[in-house]
């Protein structure tokens, strides 16, 4: 057998199989043939070399790896034209719309909510949630405002018609909505012993005729700091730190003295218009600042209440409208949207 | 509290603008509304009214002095208050007498008679009731609304001689007695309303209105003024009562002063006198059997650094309690610095250490107060369950492309008896808004039906919303659910084929999917309730092993004439399900311990049997999974048939169960003898026929 022109006719036999190649499937078959590891016939030509005398060796070896690379870069050269010659009826429209995966949205409220959460969470508050139905007692009397106290007119308050059964103590089953969730501070301050550090989210209900900035139902959020030498500076860091990294890093902050039965000092806190960054707009009544929370240091009647020692610990509490802040964040103009469950207002906040 | 600029300089000095004053005000806590700028004064000076919020804390600052005094300790300037007017001498006996049934409910009563000629105000009177958004009324009404504007103290004129006696009263209202009070409305009195009254009748609810009977009228030529300190609680509860809130009972119910009568009624007195609309008759009667002793509050110097933080300088603490009005003593042998302060009798507010140090804080202003953190002395607690569980559910559920809603806890009467078996477990508000409010909702459906109803009529088709809150129930109170509601397509519209409508087994799909989400598994059973469709109606179980079995809740489709009722469009229907989220948790995936995967291959086979129709599926499926051996790894329904070849009242069900052995390939005939197993318990349990 003579290799020299076994290589000859192997060449010849694939320039007229190349020729023949007309799909991506011939093209493999062709590969197979000539190129396939055991029995293809560069691979075999290879084996048979090893019986042929040693003085025509290295140029047949020469030969035979030319002889590789010749169809290995003609298949190559073949596999590019026959993809790009491919035929139109082969190809999708790609510019179709796939399928879609349904997928819902948490509610904005929930949003801001867990961000609130997060953000206190990681300076090492717990977060609680405690029922909506509530006794006179974890509502008003145990937070200095007894029966008649002037300071109830500031939450009006809806009352069940019978009282059902509460939470905790069956002496004190709940008879009212809770008008704010500080009922679930003193839950947990009859529990815990200090250090405190809570947040307290969730519904709460006032008797407000719905409009523009106020629902009878809306979603709240308290904290609660108690420990031996808390001051108002440090409710003051808190909370800026709080605002800052909720509304943006630039945000102004700003302390006022306001009244709470529970707490005294007692602080309203207003920061640098979101819409106007501060210049005055008809949000802010021009004043360039938005109230946006209230505050203020534990009153010690709340601490007696409790079985705290008010001489010994201090501490402070904070509430936040989240429909509020949604309403500023989000620049909705009614808060009523949030309970109408549009799907068109929903499906704009992220997943 | 409106208060005119020009009136709180005659009491005080101002030694800045209208705009800082405003301004600094609002940061001493006197929120200034708005600045309404007036009719420069005589002299050419700027005049404004100031719209104050005051707080319900600070009944003494509905007054032009109380802000004075807030004024004069901002700038340090002197309070010009006005000086007792030296009444002319009188030795006679007083005209009138004056008995208190109840002095707790009335602790003061000063009265005084005087003569009178009745005609308008002199202009600058009426001009600051104006401003003051008080109408002028006649000079001796007008007296007394500006003297409660100027002190802060309510005062009342009565026709003295339309009195039946010169004999005043201080009592509880008569049962069954009314009296027309000056707006002209007649009204019932209580017992536990107080009344000002002559021998014969009320002449006035004390504190809040007078009566018409007695009102000083064009034709009044005597007078009785009075100036009195009423029970606050009492006020208040009698002005709800009545439904009736006056200038006097808004004042009387925050608090008034207690020592202030007097100075009120020599004011009034006064201006009768200096504006010539009438004498003082007789000596002022002040009835006042028990004056209390003046609150006197401990406050330490360092307490005030404790509290705020910063340390104000001790110089500043005195001079700003005494221009407040408290009277302040150094404790002399102290350890620590500290004082006495003796609280004036109109800061009702200030009763404890605290109060003062707020006094300080605000005066020092809280801007200037530092920021810090608050050190950690313990470790944080590890999240509560719920976080996580709510989590998870929100995940599962909006990858299942349902949307979060949030709906009123109060609903209709007539929705929730829809949803509820028993109409005495409704909890009724006592005090709704409005009867399509006036229940707590005893199931999340009515309210998520009528958020999915709002998303129909906004022509929206396919629709997919849940709820997570709570419940109300009389007999087991409030808990926590979730609810999901769907309705138009199961499938997103897509060109490459029609699309689904969403039907039971969808909504049963996204339930079972959830409680896989959480571990567990379910079981649902036929069942009816009343607000489903019969038939389409399914009891929810947890099953924690076949035999123990948690009811969860009920799945189905929504009765379409209860659909319509609550207002919903369209023909599609609506599928709801609810759970009760208290048996769902994440703890069991802490214990979570990972099977070995798989080594040995899985051998499938399909089996089809002809069973009564009216036999569960599920039982089929408990028996196959019974009776195949421990080597069944999966079965799943894959076929349900009925029609021809199928005997009339059966039905044929196709099953795909897959075999596997932890330790080896399974033979073809390992597998066969299982497949025996099974065809055997079902004819033997079922009379199932091999098909
Ligand atoms: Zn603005």
């Amino acid at each position: 057998m003579n290799a020299t022109t076994d290589i000859t006719a192997i060449r010849a036999a694939f320039e007229t199989d190349l020729q023949a190649i007309a799909t991506e499937q011939d093209l493999q078959h062709v590969r197979d043939r000539y190129l396939g590891r055991k029995q293809g016939t560069v691979a075999t030509l290879m084996r048979s070399l090893a019986n042929a005398p040693a003085e025509t060796k290295p140029a047949l070896g020469k030969s035979a790896n030319a002889l590789k690379r010749d169809i290995e870069q003609a298949l190559s050269k073949k596999g590019t034209a026959l993809r790009t010659s491919m035929k139109s009826t082969d190809s999708l429209d790609v510019t179709l719309p796939g399928r879609e995966l349904a997928f819902g949205r948490r509610h904005p409220l929930t949003i801001i909510r867990e961000q609130i959460e997060t953000i206190f969470e990681t300076m090492g508050f717990e977060t609680l949630q405690g029922p909506q139905v509530e006794d006179d007692y974890h509502n008003f009397e145990a937070l200095n405002m007894p029966a008649d106290h002037p300071a109830r007119d500031m939450q009006d308050t809806f009352y069940l018609d019978q009282s059902i059964p509460g939470t905790g103590d069956p002496a004190l089953p709940a008879t009212l909505l809770r008008t704010h969730t500080s009922g679930m501070q003193i839950r947990y301050m009859e529990t815990h012993t200090p250090p405190v550090r809570i947040i307290a989210p969730g519904l709460v209900y006032r008797r407000d005729t719905p409009d523009l900035t106020h629902s009878p139902m809306f979603m709240q959020v308290e904290g609660l700091v108690v420990d031996q030498g808390i001051t108002m500076a440090d409710l003051k860091g808190t909370l800026v730190e709080f605002l800052q990294a909720f509304f943006d890093t630039e945000t102004k902050v700003t302390f006022r003295p306001s009244f709470f039965p529970y707490t005294e000092p007692s602080a309203e806190v207003f920061i640098s218009c979101v819409f106007c960054s501060g210049n005055g707009c008809s949000v802010c009544k021009t004043t360039g600042w938005l109230e946006i929370l209230g505050c203020g240091m534990v009153h010690p009647a709340v601490f007696e209440a409790v079985g705290y020692d008010p001489e010994l610990y201090t501490g402070w509490a904070f509430g936040i409208g989240i429909d509020r802040v949604a309403l500023l964040k989000y620049r909705v103009e009614d808060i009523r949207l949030f309970y109408d469950n549009d799907l068109r207002l929903l499906e704009q906040f992220p997943h | 509290m409106r208060v005119l600029v020009s009136w709180l300089r005659e009491l005080v000095e101002v030694p800045v603008s209208i705009e800082e004053l405003a301004e600094a005000l609002t940061l001493r806590g006197f929120e200034v509304g708005a600045v309404e700028p007036q009719p420069p004064n005589e002299d050419g000076s700027l005049d404004a009214v100031l719209d104050l919020e005051i707080t319900t804390n600070r009944p003494d600052c509905l007054s032009v002095i109380g802000i004075a005094r807030e004024v004069s300790t901002l700038y340090k300037t002197d309070l010009r208050p006005p000086s007792i007017f030296p009444l002319p001498d009188t030795d006679s006996t007083p005209l009138l007498t004056v008995t208190v049934d109840d002095p707790h409910l009335c602790p003061r009563y000063v009265g005084a008679v005087a003569s009178v000629s009745i005609g308008p105000s002199p202009p600058w009177i009426a001009r600051r009731l104006e401003a003051s958004d008080i109408r002028p009324v006649n000079n001796v009404v007008d007296i007394t609304n500006y003297v409660m504007l100027e002190t802060g103290h309510p005062m009342h004129a009565f026709d003295f001689d339309k009195l039946s006696k010169p004999e005043i009263r201080v009592c509880s209202g008569n049962i069954g007695g009314t009296i027309k009070t000056i707006d002209g409305v007649e009204r019932r009195l209580q017992p536990e309303m107080l009344t000002i009254a002559d021998p014969e009748q009320a002449c006035a609810v004390a504190g809040i209105m007078g009566g018409a009977d007695s009102e000083v009228t064009e034709t009044t030529q005597t007078v009785m003024l009075e100036a009195a300190y009423f029970n606050p609680t009492n006020i208040r509860r009698t002005g709800k009562s009545l439904g009736l809130t006056t200038d006097a009972s808004y004042r009387f119910e925050r608090g008034a002063d207690v020592a202030a009568p007097p100075t009120a009624m020599n004011r009034a007195l006064e201006l009768l006198i200096t504006t010539k609309a009438g004498t003082p008759q007789g000596p002022i009667v002040d009835h006042f059997p028990s004056p209390p002793t003046p609150i006197v509050v401990r406050l330490r110097h360092n307490r005030i650094g404790y509290l705020l933080g910063q340390q104000i300088d001790e110089t500043f603490i005195a001079p700003t309690l005494n221009r407040l009005g408290f009277k302040v003593r150094l404790e002399p042998d102290s350890d620590t610095t500290a004082w006495q302060v003796q609280v004036p009798s109109f800061r009702v507010d200030v009763k404890r250490e605290e109060d003062l140090i707020e006094e300080i804080a605000r005066h020092h202003g809280y801007d200037r107060l530092p920021t810090t953190f608050p050190a950690l002395t313990r470790p944080p607690s590890l999240p509560a369950p719920w976080r996580a569980r709510d989590g998870l559910l929100r995940r599962l559920l909006t990858g299942c492309g349902f949307s979060e809603a949030i709906t009123y806890a109060f609903i209709e009467r007539a929705s929730a008896q829809s949803v509820s078996e028993d109409s005495e477990n409704i909890v009724a508000l006592q005090n709704p808004l409005s009867e399509k409010a006036s229940v707590l909702r005893p199931s999340l459906i009515p309210g998520l039906l009528d958020s999915l109803i709002h998303n129909r009529r906004r022509e929206r088709q396919d629709i997919r919303l849940f709820e997570i809150g709570s419940r109300f129930r009389r007999n087991d109170g409030e808990s926590q659910a979730l609810a999901i509601a769907m309705t138009g397509s199961a499938t997103s519209k897509h060109w490459s084929s029609p699309d689904r409508k969403s039907d039971f087994f969808d909504i049963v799909g996204v339930v079972t999917r959830l409680c896989e989400g959480f571990g567990v598994q379910i079981a649902l059973e036929q069942t009816r309730v009343g607000h489903l469709v019969p038939g389409q109606t399914a009891s929810i179980s947890l099953l924690a092993t076949h035999e123990n079995r948690t009811p969860i809740g009920e799945i189905g489709q929504l009765c379409p004439e209860f659909a319509t009722r609550r207002g919903l469009t369209g023909s599609d229907p609506v599928f709801v399900a609810e759970l009760d989220l208290r048996p769902l948790s994440v703890d069991k995936f802490d214990r979570l311990q990972a099977n070995p995967v798989p080594r040995y291959p899985s051998m499938t086979r399909d089996l089809s049997v002809e069973v009564d129709n009216s036999l569960p599926a599920a039982d089929v499926r408990g028996t196959i999974l019974a009776s195949a051996g421990s080597t069944l790894v999966e079965v799943k329904e894959i076929d349900l048939y009925q029609g021809e070849e199928i005997a009339t009242g059966a039905v044929s069900l196709s099953y795909r169960l897959t075999f596997r052995a932890p330790d080896r390939t399974l033979t073809d005939a390992e597998v066969q003898s299982s497949i025996d197993a099974v065809l055997r318990a079902l004819a033997e349990i079922h009379r199932a026929k091999q098909r």
